[in-house]
């Protein structure tokens, strides 16, 4: 401080020199006198300067200013001072002090109107005297001038634009304004430059309540209330935001949320009125909050595993309705506590009749005088008294008044004074329908539904209309659906008396139940409402209960039936004895259908006696007695409900009597039924349904007996599903009728489904079953044939028809073939013609998982088709793991656990696989144990050979002859229907060194191969291919030769078969220097290359070499050639590059050599890929020296 | 509400992947890139995709089977893919280095979720009959959230697989999942207390997809399921809000706006939707795609975009306003 002062003391002794030698300076006196000005003691010296100044500079703003401070504080002469500042102003209007001082002045003395003329005369003259603008906006908002104010804001902001008070200012005048997203920012702007902006705060909230954007508003309420923690305002809005979306929740559906909400806003409502409990409003909010809460809060079902017994459901019912009460109550005492404040508030009156309204819907005590007004009415006369004009009241007079003239009347002076009232019109037209005044009805609700078409109720009319006939049930059905949808979002009046909601909601579950949309979700969820807001209406939960069962819910549908009981006996007025009946033959349905047949059986006995038991209730009756096993008392039943057949209408009697029917063929067996069937009057099978029933029994008859039935009622079959599905049946049928003990009729099946599928080519349960019956028949090359039939189509793979669907059939086809036909053929030469792909099978399957992820059949048709590509790709190791992941991942289904023969044999073949797998990767005791686990399944025989056989293998890799050998005699014990097995034996067996009496195999292949016609020779070329390598194996070529030959001869496509055939003859050639061997080998080598679809390699190498050997050099040369472009690139050996040396040196003397492709390179350059490929073999190095 | 959503394509990638794109997500931006988009497919390939323009940023192949599953972690740095054989990659989304890889003991993997933290991952466990919970720090198993099995006369009838897990959801305060079955039920659980809550019914088909409203408080959950209808939940009160119809065939995915407003759809019928809650109806079908539409994805953090993938092998992205 001293220093400073030292200083200046400096400043104004350097300032006074200066000023002796210059005293015509004006800016050194007014330099002199702000130095003066610091001092505060010599302020009067300082003015006497700055006189000076502006004497010699009449110029100078600043001194001006100065001055004006000078007049104002030190010598207090005000008028003097203004002039100052004005004269400051006029010199330069951005001066904020001067300005600010004289607008302080002038506002002391009250100058209101001098002050605005001057902020407004300095922010004309300069568009920077933000000062002014700022000024001018606060006093253009404190007079409620908002436009004037906004512009003027707005240009402060630019001077200011850290100011919070502007911004809040700025916000103020734009929410007057109506502006309120600008309103919004400019708070937000505010907040954020100062968080403790309650104004702001609240005044955003608000807005955002307005705007309907309740969550938000709760925010900056809540926001407001950490700020300042009883704050009225913030309390209120909190309040009323938690109402509004509570209110948006119970539009929407969502009761228990919006109950959970109400309780909030009721804490807050209480919260504001304990701090100021004289505010009417405050009461009328909690009243509000009270009232929606008693219209909102659902029944809440006790938690799950509690079953309801009478008792507890009245309890709980009862306990619903007590709260529901007591919060009604509760409003109607806030309502009047808010009348009492503000008995002028009309609209109070309607909210206290519309409270009592819903106190006695709860109370349900009709004990007052029909004659006397009831409290409702009164009070809205109450309301109307005050305020006749206002159209609304008149339409909550007509709501809640008992007497339809004055209904009537009320709505009709409603409209007077408004004629655009839609819920008047649509009030009046449901008035009209009651009253039967159908015409007049629609034409109210169409008045109703121009004026605004998201009203429910004439929807709802619309949809009772129904009943007269106008409409079809879909029809009122969608306009009841929108009536349901569409009416919680349209409450915008209060008097939409919510226990009217389950109306709605019922009425539409019953036209879902005539127009079979009860399992659509939107009934589900209407229905679940109803329940939540109609406890105690016994229908709200039949019809839930029926909700469920087409949901085939069945155990949550008993549970609703039983309720609904228990809502009868508890209901107070007299039931039907109809809806008694309906209830319980749906229970004894429901309860029947989940399987418990002793409950559906005691509730049917319970009917009985209180002879109740229709048909529908016979039907049940008969069933569950046939389920427990009582036949006897089943066929009586039976015969009861026959004898009403007669007097049933006719769409019924066609139901019985299939049920007739098929009863009849469970209990005692087709002979039986057939007779019984033959005594049943014949027109009462002119149905279709009933026609599959009687078709699939004379299926079963060798007889024929009901054939004349059959071909009667054949004649009511109509659309072209019901024509396929029996074609699908008769060739099943075929099958049955025309197979022998052992084989079915396959061939008479497929005959018949050909030529229905001539006639529906687009039928896919045809071609499934086409596809299905091609690959079960064994017929050698029908798997291929199956795929194809079968079209594989996403669209239609999610209904599954028939046995087997299309993707199952494909993949099923995929893994039947012996070549998957690998696109790369780098792993192997597939021979088979049909060029199947399996990996399109692959990526099928792999779909089909993705889509039905638990659909074990497609992971089990997924795992073998997999093993089948690692079988022909050598078993990679990645392939391995992802299969034995796939493994134990089907193995842990539950699937797998039923001993249904298809989980067993699904299990066995996963197990084999698992350890196949196991084998190829060398993990012998891992293989062991799975092919163990395989073999204890309890299989057939014939099934049960392969996993010895894997045994026998595993045994055999580990080098234990002694186990192997055991588990090869058990494989021969066993037996097998699969030649394939047997052959693989014949395979083992030679590793033994005994030779067991061979003809065994021989035998077996008789038998097995009897009834396949088809497939004979080429189950025997295979077999002496088998024996062929056998011999050549034990290095016996003759008879490796005889044996191999023969399949030649029998068959013309398998291009290994030639190749073996070759190779063996070749060898021969060689050994026994046989030329006649030699051209043999020729002849199938030729054959074995034009056969197979694919060059193999190797074919045309050996053709090369045995052509060379008898000299036909051209041959010669021409076979290497295309040996060279039988190979993948990537694949071609040391051995194949020395050749092509070869036939490089032989034609480099020739001309036109370079066109071939040997000639792309010179001898030295393949002799030397060669030796780069394959460095061991000395022949390569030999040759080497020779070219260099 | 006057305004109302509408969809706009933007662009479209045809034949995105070899085979069907099976699955879709975003991953969040980080300091140093854009959102991407992350597609998986049958192709066995996991690819990043650069928005707007759609460029493809990488390929990341090493699953056997078919890709069902990715999932992005919030901090935008690591994601998850799964394939058909129930193996979880996890991977750094810039490098694509492999940072675990998740063999659970046989249960499979369908859909999964990071929670908003990205302390966890959840894994809707299929045939487990349960939520697998991996802690993201160790990559351990942490917890198992079993689906209670209904206590019916004949407890082992199948029931389990009728519980079978296909879908994954958590709340946005992260202490709920949703899990759906394909039985049609939703389960709710209290993730601090490893709780099951209760079901919510309504749905009689699998339930595909979860996703919760990403209001704080969101409480409203969507769902979709191969009756061909989308729900509305309020998942605490154990009630149905509302239904929604319109779709021909399975919902296959669902996915809500970052602002709550708007709900895509993708479906078997081949479109995708675009559903407004407050009518119960679709505001706009789109029919660009020519098989069915396996995933919808909004991109988070705002910018309104919406990206689908479909069996036919492309990926498109909309504009959303």
């Amino acid at each position: 401080m001293e220093t400073t002062g030292e200083l200046e003391g400096e400043e104004r002794r350097r300032l006074e020199e200066l000023l002796e030698s210059n005293p015509d300076d004006s800016s050194l006196h007014f330099q002199l006198g702000v130095c003066l000005w610091e001092t505060q003691t010599e302020k009067e010296k300082a003015a006497e300067h700055w006189v000076i100044s502006v004497k010699q500079n009449p110029k100078n703003a600043a001194a001006f200013t100065y001055l004006g401070h000078y007049y104002a504080t030190v010598s207090v002469d005000i008028p003097r001072a203004i002039k100052c500042y004005q004269r400051a102003l006029s010199l330069n209007p951005d001066d904020s002090d001067s300005g600010e001082a004289l607008c302080d002045l002038l506002d002391s003395q009250g100058k209101e109107t001098l002050e605005v003329a001057i902020c407004k005369d300095a922010s004309h003259n300069s568009p920077r005297a933000f000062w002014a603008f700022r000024r001018l906006g606060f006093l253009q908002v404190h007079q409620k001038k908002w436009s004037e104010a906004v512009q003027s804001l707005q240009q402060a902001i630019r001077g200011y634009p850290t100011s919070p008070d502007l911004w809040e200012a700025l916000g103020l005048a734009y929410h007057r304004l109506g502006m309120f997203t600008a309103a919004i920012k400019s708070y937000s702007r505010a907040i954020e430059l100062e968080d403790t902006r309650v104004f702001a705060l609240i005044e955003c909230g608000n807005i955002f309540l307005m705007l309907g954007s309740f969550r938000k508003g709760i925010e900056q309420f809540q926001q407001a209330l950490k700020i300042s923690l009883q704050n009225m305002s913030a309390l209120y809005g909190l309040a009323s935001g938690l109402l509004g979306m509570a209110k948006e929740c119970r539009n929407s559906g969502a009761f228990r949320w919006a109950a959970s909400l109400l309780e909030d806003a009721r804490k807050v409502a209480e919260a504001s009125i304990k701090s100021a409990g004289n505010s009417s409003c405050t009461w009328k909010l909690h009243g509000d909050i009270l009232l929606t809460y008693a219209q909102v809060f659902p029944w809440t079902e006790e938690s799950q595993g509690l079953e309801y017994n009478a008792e507890t459901f009245k309890n709980s019912v009862y306990s619903w309705k007590n709260t529901c009460g007591l919060a009604a109550i509760s409003a109607r005492n806030s309502y009047q506590r808010a009348l009492h404040l503000a008995p002028w508030q009309a609209n109070i009156y309607i909210d206290i009749a519309i409270s009592s309204n819903l106190i006695s819907s709860f109370n349900q005590d009709n004990t007052l005088d029909k004659c006397t007004w009831k409290l409702p009415e009164k009070l809205t006369l109450g309301a109307l008294a005050l305020e006749g004009e206002n159209s609304e009241f008149w339409v909550a007079l007509s709501c809640l008044s008992e007497c339809n003239a004055l209904k009537q009347h009320s709505l009709i002076r409603g409209l007077q004074l408004d004629v655009s009232l839609a819920y008047a019109w649509a009030y009046l037209g449901k008035l009209y329908r009651e009253e039967n005044e159908k015409k007049l009805a629609r034409q109210a609700f169409d008045c109703a539904r121009g004026i605004d078409p998201s009203l429910a109720l004439p929807w709802a009319g619309m949809s009772a209309d129904a009943h007269t006939g106008d409409s079809t049930p879909d029809d009122a059905f969608e306009s009841c659906l929108r009536a349901v949808e569409i009416f919680p979002v349209s409450v915008d009046i209060t008097f939409y008396a919510l226990p009217k909601l389950a109306e709605f909601q019922i009425g539409l579950a019953k036209l879902a139940l005539l127009s079979g949309n009860l399992s659509s979700s939107q009934v589900f969820g209407a229905i679940q409402q109803a329940v939540q807001r109609a406890p105690h209406y016994h229908e709200s939960h039949n019809l839930y209960g029926l909700v469920h069962e087409a949901r085939m819910q069945f155990q949550a549908a008993i549970a609703s039936y039983r309720l609904a009981r228990y809502a009868i006996n508890i209901s107070l007025g007299t039931v039907l004895k109809s809806h008694l009946k309906d209830i319980s033959t749906n229970l004894a349905r429901s309860l029947s259908k989940a399987g418990n047949a002793i409950g559906a059986v005691q509730e049917c006995e319970d009917l009985k006696k209180e002879g109740m038991l229709d048909a529908e209730g016979l039907q049940i009756y008969a069933f569950s007695l046939w389920q427990l096993g009582e036949n006897d008392l089943a066929l009586s039943v039976t015969r009861a409900l026959a004898a009403s057949v007669s007097t049933m209408d006719r769409i019924s009697a066609a139901v019985s009597v299939s049920f007739i029917c098929r009863l009849l063929y469970y209990i005692s067996g087709p002979d039986l039924a057939i007779g019984s069937i033959l005594k049943i009057p014949k027109e009462l099978f002119h149905s279709s349904k009933i026609s599959f029933i009687v078709s699939a029994i004379n299926a079963l008859d060798q007889n024929n007996r009901l054939e004349s039935i059959i071909s009667s009622s054949r004649y009511f079959l109509a659309s072209q599903e019901e024509i396929t599905g029996m074609h699908y049946l008769i060739a099943l049928s075929k099958l049955i009728k025309h197979g022998t003990k052992h084989h079915l009729g396959f061939q008479n099946g497929v005959n018949h489904l050909r030529k229905a599928l001539h006639m529906y080519p687009n039928s896919i349960l045809i071609r499934n079953l086409l596809g299905y019956i091609l690959l079960c028949s064994e017929v050698w090359g029908n798997s291929h044939v199956s795929s194809r039939c079968s079209i594989v189509d996403d669209s239609d793979s999610k209904n599954k028809e028939g046995l087997k669907s299309a993707w199952e059939i494909s993949s099923a086809g995929a893994v039947a073939c012996h070549a998957i036909g690998n696109s790369e053929p780098r792993f192997s030469f597939p021979t088979c013609s049909c060029q199947c792909t399996s990996s399109g099978a692959m990526q099928e399957l792999q779909k089909c998982l993705r889509r039905e992820p638990w659909n074990h059949n497609a992971r089990y048709l997924l795992i073998l088709n997999l093993l089948q590509k690692a079988r022909e790709e050598r078993f990679p190791v990645n392939i391995c793991i992802v299969l034995e992941r796939l493994i134990s991942v089907a193995l842990s289904n539950e699937f797998y656990s039923g001993k249904e023969a298809i989980c067993q044999y699904q299990k066995f073949q996963i197990y084999l696989c698992a350890s196949e797998i196991l084998l190829q990767r060398g993990n012998i005791m891992g293989c062991i144990d799975q092919a163990k686990n395989a073999s204890v399944l309890s299989l057939p025989d014939s099934f049960q050979f392969f996993g010895h056989l894997l045994l026998c293998r595993a045994y055999a890799a580990e080098g234990n002859l002694k186990f192997s050998k055991e588990e090869y005699e058990r494989c021969l014990e066993l037996k097998t229907d699969f030649l394939v097995g047997w052959l693989c034996l014949k395979l083992m067996e030679s590793q033994y060194e005994e030779q067991p009496a061979s003809n065994i195999f021989e035998l077996a292949f008789k038998e097995g191969s009897e009834g396949r016609n088809n497939s004979w020779n080429m189950w025997m070329a295979v077999y002496s291919l088998g024996m062929g390598l056998i011999c050549l194996w034990n290095q016996d070529f003759l008879s490796a030769e005889e044996f191999l030959e023969q399949p030649c001869s029998l068959t013309s496509a398998e291009s290994c078969i030639f190749l073996c055939h070759g190779v063996t003859s070749m060898e021969i050639a060689r050994r026994y220097h046989d030329s006649q061997f030699l051209s043999s080998a020729i002849r199938s080598l030729s054959k074995a290359h034009i056969t197979s679809s694919v060059p193999i390699p190797i074919v045309s190498a050996l053709l090369a070499q045995a052509e060379g050997s008898i000299g036909s050099r051209k041959k010669w040369e021409r076979n290497l050639r295309l040996e060279w472009f039988s190979w993948p690139p990537e694949m071609r050996p040391a051995e194949l590059f020395f050749q092509m040396h070869l036939l490089a040196r032989q034609i480099a003397s020739e001309s036109d050599s370079s066109s071939r492709v040997e000639g792309c390179q010179s001898p030295l350059q393949w002799v030397l890929r060669a030796i780069h490929t394959n460095p061991s073999d000395l022949r390569y190095w030999k040759v080497l020296p020779k070219l260099l | 509400m006057a305004k109302s959503m509408k969809l706009a394509g933007l662009k479209s990638v045809e034949n995105a992947h070899d085979e069907s794109v099976w699955t879709a997500t975003w991953v969040p931006a980080t300091n140093s890139r854009p959102p991407l988009l992350l597609t998986g497919s049958l192709d066995e390939t996991v690819k990043l995709w650069r928005p707007d323009e759609l460029e493809l940023v990488r390929t990341n192949t090493g699953h056997c089977l078919g890709v069902v599953s990715v999932a992005a972690h919030p901090s935008g740095v690591i994601a998850a893919s799964a394939s058909l054989d129930s193996l979880v990659r996890v991977f750094d989304v810039d490098t694509n280095a492999t940072i675990a890889t998740l063999e659970a003991p046989p249960s499979e993997v369908w859909q999964m979720q990071f929670d908003p933290e990205g302390t966890t991952l959840a894994v809707a466990g299929g045939g487990s009959a349960s939520i697998k919970l991996w802690d993201t720090a160790t990559w351990r198993l942490v917890s198992t959230l079993s689906v209670p099995r209904p206590e019916g006369p004949k407890p082992s009838d199948k029931s389990s697989s009728k519980k079978f897990v296909l879908s994954v959801a958590w709340s946005p305060d992260g202490r709920r999942l949703a899990c759906g079955s394909i039985d049609g039920t939703i389960s709710i659980f209290d993730v601090p207390r490893a709780k099951f809550l209760h079901h919510l019914e309504g749905h009689y088909m699998p339930v595909r997809s979860l996703v919760f409203s990403p209001e704080p408080d969101g409480r409203k959950l969507y769902s979709a399921s191969d009756d061909g209808h989308v729900h509305v939940y309020d998942a605490e009160g154990k009630a149905i809000i509302g239904a929604m119809s319109g779709h021909s065939s399975w919902v296959l995915s669902v996915d809500v706006s970052p602002d709550g407003e708007a709900i895509a759809t993708g479906s078997s019928d081949k479109t995708v939707r675009l559903w407004d809650f407050k009518m119960r109806a679709a505001i706009q079908t789109m029919s660009n795609h020519t098989d069915q539409v396996w995933a919808v994805a909004f991109r988070p953090g705002g910018g309104g975009r919406l990206a689908s993938v479909s069996d036919d092998k492309s990926i498109s992205l909309y504009h959303c306003s």
